[in-house]
């Protein structure tokens, strides 16, 4: 079965050129959302296999999201997207319990290698 | 070109030719003008640089040209200051260190403070800053906490400007978490929590994981540049002395002979055939026979390709004497004899830090201001004896006595029945040491327990000999080979069991009337010595037979006294395969291992040394 991704982040481009790697690699987008107010509803909705989370979002930041969807599920898989110089935030969401982080600009590559290990760990 | 394979060769070559350089320091420095000896050191240091620059291991080249370029300065002059054998040592030193690091498969270390800096005299150097300066010391594995059996170190270098390398070194540590105990990390996971800089995470682990899979998931990580694994150097070092073993050179005469043999003991499996399928005992009985002979003359041989000098250990005496000598201000000589005898290179790997340690002791402890120590080795029947005498101050048993007590080891009446020979073992008593504070030559971990437990793991036998003004000699008597001993076979309470013959002195058949009981002790007369007597079965809780008119008696050795062990009857004695036995049988004092008979049974071998004292231990408490 097809892995079950979701993505969220607040600039269609950056959603739409994840959506294009998961798509290539054969993954299934289940949910996407813009803003971290609308994840935790959707996560529990859809329940995907792993999340890209942006970091800085309007009305609720990535963190808050991530915390808020830890909460529900200890095992949630959320992968962080962040740009450079945002490492106290990577900090605080690794801390909050996000599996991995991405930093932009990404390769094609990287990105997958990053789901893949935390999928094939669990 | 592939070089990997001449790399064990290079390795070995290499330690042979940082002994040899050892050696000629301290000859050199006893006699400043010696050019032979300036010669032999400049070619030693020009063939290490040959094969390492050819192996491309150019730290280790460039080292050793700098070594040779400043022994060939003196080639001219002749005559070579004392600061210049302190940086050659120094610089041999660092050649020994780069080495370990291109056996364990490191980079080599930093060369370059030693290369730079001019030799320095030690006073210089002791007013410059109090601490001997090591030159560059790579000291990674140095710093680890205390090491468990399966632990080891690894090293995760990350990509240089990895962003938020903090975040990524606690995910590594959650990582590393998952494939074990996670003992200690530099930096700490509560360090990484703050935040800073991160460009390598050094992390001690005890894990049952193989190496090679968590390093690969270590590599997936984005942001992983390399990951290393660094293990206790001691351990290493063991492993890694056995690597260079592994290519070890035999005579060419010695392998013409394995043909030999070989292509008799095939000719021999002819003749056994035809006698065979002739049904012809006679026959049978004359090929097996000769078959037996030629399988001992295998075995010979075999040993002799096993064998290689005590000098190969006793190499690094010289240049450790002459250290401890400059540290503790004593006037040592040391004196090596009969060091090309040949011995089983497993027991010549087991001995080598016992040696090492009683001759730091027999300088430490033994010598007082001048003297000599002299290590000597030679064959006894079918053992060798090593021994490491000094004519230092010699130990006195009544001290030793007192010690005990004070220390609470004996009680007083324990202390006063125990003959000199059994008080002068009591160094061997773990934690028991004769010296009035530890000092940091003999305090290396290594206690005389250890070279006592390591004498008799290989089959052997410790005694010391020691006279107050005259001084003390530790005498290690150790088997020729460790896989192929003769055993005596003897009945033991219906089953067979068989005793090394290293320990056993004779066999008696004593007349069991002359065998008097004397409290709970029995006793026997031999030569006019009176001699306790202890029944094998007894020892080791088996039934014990009755007691027939004859009683058969291997006379042994426990802790420097003989005793007679009794037993139902000798079988024979014989050469011997034997195996050590696996866990949990190799946790029972006294079954050093066990070896199959013709008809598949098992038969163990049992040390009588170990097991009575075992049982003399029981029995006194």
């Amino acid at each position: 079965m097809a892995l079950r991704v979701m993505v969220v982040d607040d600039a269609l481009f950056m959603r739409n050129m994840l959506k294009d790697i998961f798509v290539r690699a054969g993954y299934e987008i289940v949910a996407e959302a813009d803003n971290g107010e609308a994840a935790p509803q959707l996560y529990q909705d859809t329940k995907p296999d792993l999340v890209t989370m942006d970091i800085v979002m309007p009305k609720k930041s990535g963190i808050e999201a991530l915390q808020e969807i830890i909460a529900t599920d200890p095992q949630a898989r959320v992968v962080m997207v962040s740009a450079l110089g945002q490492d106290s935030l990577v900090l605080e969401a690794v801390e909050a319990g996000a599996r991995d982080f991405i930093v932009k600009p990404f390769k094609e590559e990287k990105v997958l290698e990053t789901i893949r290990r935390i999928v094939g760990q669990d | 070109m592939d070089m990997s394979k001449y790399r064990e060769l290079f390795l070995s070559e290499t330690r042979e030719h940082i002994n040899s350089l050892n050696q000629l320091v301290v000859t050199l420095e006893q006699e400043p003008g010696n050019r032979e000896t300036i010669d032999a050191l400049f070619r030693e240091a020009h063939s290490i640089k040959g094969m390492a620059a050819t192996m491309g291991f150019n730290s280790t080249a460039r080292l050793s040209h700098h070594l040779e370029d400043l022994l060939d300065g003196f080639r001219n002059s002749g005559d070579i200051p004392s600061v210049t054998i302190d940086y050659l040592l120094e610089g041999i030193d660092l050649l020994d260190g780069l080495l370990d690091d291109l056996q364990a498969n490191r980079p080599e270390r930093n060369t370059e403070d030693f290369l730079t800096k001019q030799p320095v005299s030690a006073a210089d150097r002791e007013e410059k800053s109090p601490e001997r300066p090591m030159a560059a010391v790579d000291d990674e594995s140095s710093k680890a906490p205390p090491e468990e059996p399966d632990s080891f170190q690894v090293l995760i270098e990350l990509e240089k400007g990895t962003p938020a390398a903090a975040a990524r070194g606690i995910l590594i540590l959650r990582e590393l978490e998952k494939y074990g105990k996670l003992k200690a990390s530099k930096p700490e996971i509560d360090e990484l929590r703050e935040g800073g800089g991160c460009e390598q995470i050094q992390a001690w682990l005890t894990s049952l994981v193989e190496k090679e899979q968590i390093k690969e998931t270590l590599l997936n990580i984005s942001g992983v540049a390399n990951v290393r694994f660094i293990e206790d150097r001691r351990k290493n070092d063991r492993r890694l002395r056995r690597a260079v073993d592994r290519t070890i050179r035999v005579r060419t005469d010695l392998l013409d002979q394995f043909v030999n043999l070989t292509g008799e003991l095939i000719t021999h499996r002819n003749i056994l055939n035809t006698a065979g399928s002739n049904r012809s005992w006679d026959e049978l009985n004359t090929a097996l026979e000769r078959a037996g002979r030629l399988i001992d003359d295998l075995h010979h041989n075999v040993l002799q390709v096993r064998l290689m000098p005590l000098q190969s250990i006793t190499g690094r005496l010289p240049r450790i004497v002459r250290d401890l000598s400059r540290k503790s201000g004593k006037q040592i000589t040391l004196l090596l004899n009969g060091t090309d005898v040949g011995i089983d290179r497993v027991i010549l790997e087991e001995i080598t830090d016992p040696l090492v340690h009683l001759v730091r002791n027999a300088v430490d402890h033994g010598i007082e201001a001048e003297g000599v120590v002299t290590v000597s080795a030679g064959r006894e029947k079918d053992l060798i004896l090593i021994e490491v005498a000094d004519n230092g101050k010699g130990m006195d048993p009544q001290t030793l006595r007192q010690k005990a007590v004070d220390s609470g080891v004996l009680n007083q009446a324990q202390a006063h029945s125990m003959s000199d020979r059994d008080a002068l073992m009591l160094v061997c008593r773990p934690g028991f040491s004769t010296a009035e504070e530890v000092t940091e030559t003999s305090g290396r971990g290594v206690g005389m327990d250890v070279v006592r437990a390591a004498i008799r793991n290989l089959g052997g036998t410790l005694n010391i000999i020691s006279e107050v003004g005259t001084g003390t000699r530790f005498q290690m008597r150790l088997p020729l080979s460790i896989a192929i001993i003769k055993i005596l076979l003897v009945n033991c309470a219906g089953r067979v069991l068989a005793i090394p013959i290293t320990r056993v002195q004779r066999t008696l058949d004593l007349p069991t009337s002359e065998i008097e009981t004397c409290g709970q002790h029995r006793l026997f007369r031999l030569n006019e010595e009176k001699l306790c007597m202890y029944s094998l079965a007894e020892t080791l809780n088996l039934p014990q037979a009755a007691a027939g008119d004859t009683t058969w008696t291997i006379l042994t050795e426990v802790r420097g006294q003989r005793i007679g062990l009794q037993v139902d009857g000798f079988i024979g004695q014989r050469d011997a395969f034997i195996k050590p036995t696996g866990f949990p049988l190799n946790l029972l004092t006294g079954l050093s291992g066990a070896t199959v008979e013709g008809d598949g049974r098992v038969t163990f071998v049992v040390d009588p040394q170990a097991l009575l004292e075992k049982h003399q231990m029981v029995a006194n408490q």
